[in-house]
């Protein structure tokens, strides 16, 4: 349980960083290292030099505009989770960062290891590729952006070379303007520290939220672990679009959900049960994500 | 490019760090790879950061770095250089027990104890920002933390009454640090 022999380097600039990433490459970076230091621990990864990025402040940031969100890698889930700005201008961040593992990980964990680590299990792979995001990579020569669908492309698997390092992660504010969209973040896990056997995340923009019965414009829907990468699901998202919410579109987006998520069984859930999982809880964060939509203020 | 793992250890990179633990500047050479966990057991002999599962699973190794709980076995030492860290030793003073253990103390809140270091930081930690939780507040910000004899009724219960003597006793207030 004690990981192997390591250089250690600590850049205080992204420009260095990159330096060290194209000199070193098979070097590791380390943000939170809530995830890298479980799997240096258990030897599974053994890397020879250790990038730690905590010192780059350039990446520590949030930029929340009126028309796009914008969040640095090094944001820790904590700050995500507190911060009432982005609470209030894209409330799934806070929920879902509020949501990774116990209060502790959470001082310590970041927005870019997480998508780093790409794994199909995490909060906000699933928001990502829900919410329409997508991911900007840096390296000593160049500038890149990947929509999220394109970013993970396996179980624990994305398409980020190895010279580059995430700087952050964007969202267009446009389908969601605050006083017509709700949003929620809902999974089942059995503790704090295990994965979510299943979680899901949605968002509703309504068209007039103070009609008696508001019609759904557009909903959105991400799964986490509910597939070997985060899943959108447009056919369920369909289901409740361009009328008010009601049981029978929610039994549609339902009963899709548990024919197009393709889980992988695991010792606590084989797959029908992960498919029932899913099932129910579309049906939930639609029907949640429709009354914050509705609701003045919006509750969190 | 690769480091020779079989080295003898005195081959191996080191670097010298300087680290305030419970208020005393420790410096020492240290491999990289030392965990904080193992630098506060081995080089500030703090016997009351326990090594339980070692990948961020239990808090049994739970401190304070600069005013944040970290599991200290995902931090290395070098990681903490010019930083003050807390440890459950740095709460009592005086040879008198800090409230919170107190509290644990009072209520039974341990059983085979191995867990109880990481429980009383995340308790003081939880009354700094806290000083009244409820019991659904007590169990979120306690659930990094895990007691194998599942003791959680006595550790809740504990917490309580560490929260009731502390804001009893205006002198006990704890420093928001």
């Amino acid at each position: 349980m004690k990981p192997a022999a390591f250089e250690y380097h600590l850049p205080d600039s992204v420009s260095e960083a990159t330096r060290l990433l194209a000199e070193l490459p098979e070097a590791e970076l380390m943000a939170g290292n809530q995830s890298l230091g479980i799997a240096m621990s258990n030897r599974v990864a053994t890397p020879d030099h250790i990038i730690d990025i905590n010192g780059l402040t350039e990446l520590d940031y949030l930029d929340i505009g009126d028309k796009k969100i914008e969040i640095g890698a090094m944001v820790r889930h904590r700050d995500m989770e507190k911060s009432s700005a982005l609470t209030e201008a894209f409330p799934i961040l806070s929920i879902s960062a509020g949501k990774i593992a116990g209060p502790v990980v959470r001082n310590r964990g970041t927005l870019g290891g997480s998508i780093g680590e790409a794994d199909p299990g995490g909060n906000y792979p699933s928001v990502l590729v829900a919410m329409g995001g997508e991911i900007e990579l840096l390296s000593t020569d160049h500038t890149r952006t990947v929509d999220a669908t394109d970013y993970f492309t396996a179980d624990t698997t994305d398409s980020i070379n190895e010279n580059e390092l995430i700087k952050c992660a964007r969202f267009s504010k446009k389908p969601f303007p605050s006083h017509r969209t709700g949003m929620a973040f809902l999974r089942k896990k059995e503790a704090a520290q295990s994965w979510p056997i299943v979680s899901v995340a949605s968002a509703v923009r309504v068209a007039d939220p103070t009609h008696q019965n508001p019609v759904i414009e557009e909903a959105r829907v991400g799964y986490a672990n509910a597939s070997d990468v985060p899943l959108r699901l447009q056919s369920v998202e369909a289901a409740i679009e361009g009328e008010p919410i009601s049981e029978q579109t929610l039994r549609t987006a339902g009963e899709r959900a548990y024919d197009e998520v393709q889980p992988q069984s695991e010792l606590h859930a084989d797959k029908t049960y992960k498919r029932e999982l899913a099932c129910e809880l579309t049906k939930r964060v639609f029907r949640r994500s429709y009354d914050r939509a509705t609701a003045e203020p919006i509750v969190v | 490019m690769s480091i020779d793992k079989n080295k003898a250890v005195d081959e191996r990179p080191t670097r010298e760090v300087s680290i305030t633990v419970n208020g005393e500047e420790i410096t020492s050479e240290i491999e990289p790879r030392i965990k904080l966990s193992d630098f506060l057991r081995y080089h500030a002999n703090l016997n009351g950061v326990r090594v339980g599962c070692e990948h961020g699973a239990c808090g049994a190794c739970t401190v304070s770095v600069n005013g944040d709980l970290v599991k200290s076995c995902l931090m290395y030492a070098v990681q903490t250089d010019g930083d003050e860290i807390l440890t459950v030793e740095g709460l009592s003073e005086n040879g008198s027990l800090h409230p919170v253990q107190q509290a644990f103390h009072e209520s039974h809140a341990l059983q085979c104890g191995f867990c109880t270091s990481g429980f009383v930081m995340s308790t003081y930690d939880l009354l700094t920002d806290n000083p009244s939780p409820s019991r659904e507040q007590t169990k979120k910000h306690l659930s990094s933390n895990i007691c194998r004899c599942t003791g959680y009724q006595n550790i809740y219960e504990a917490v309580d009454r560490a929260a009731e003597n502390i804001s009893d006793d205006e002198s006990l207030k704890l420093e928001d640090n």
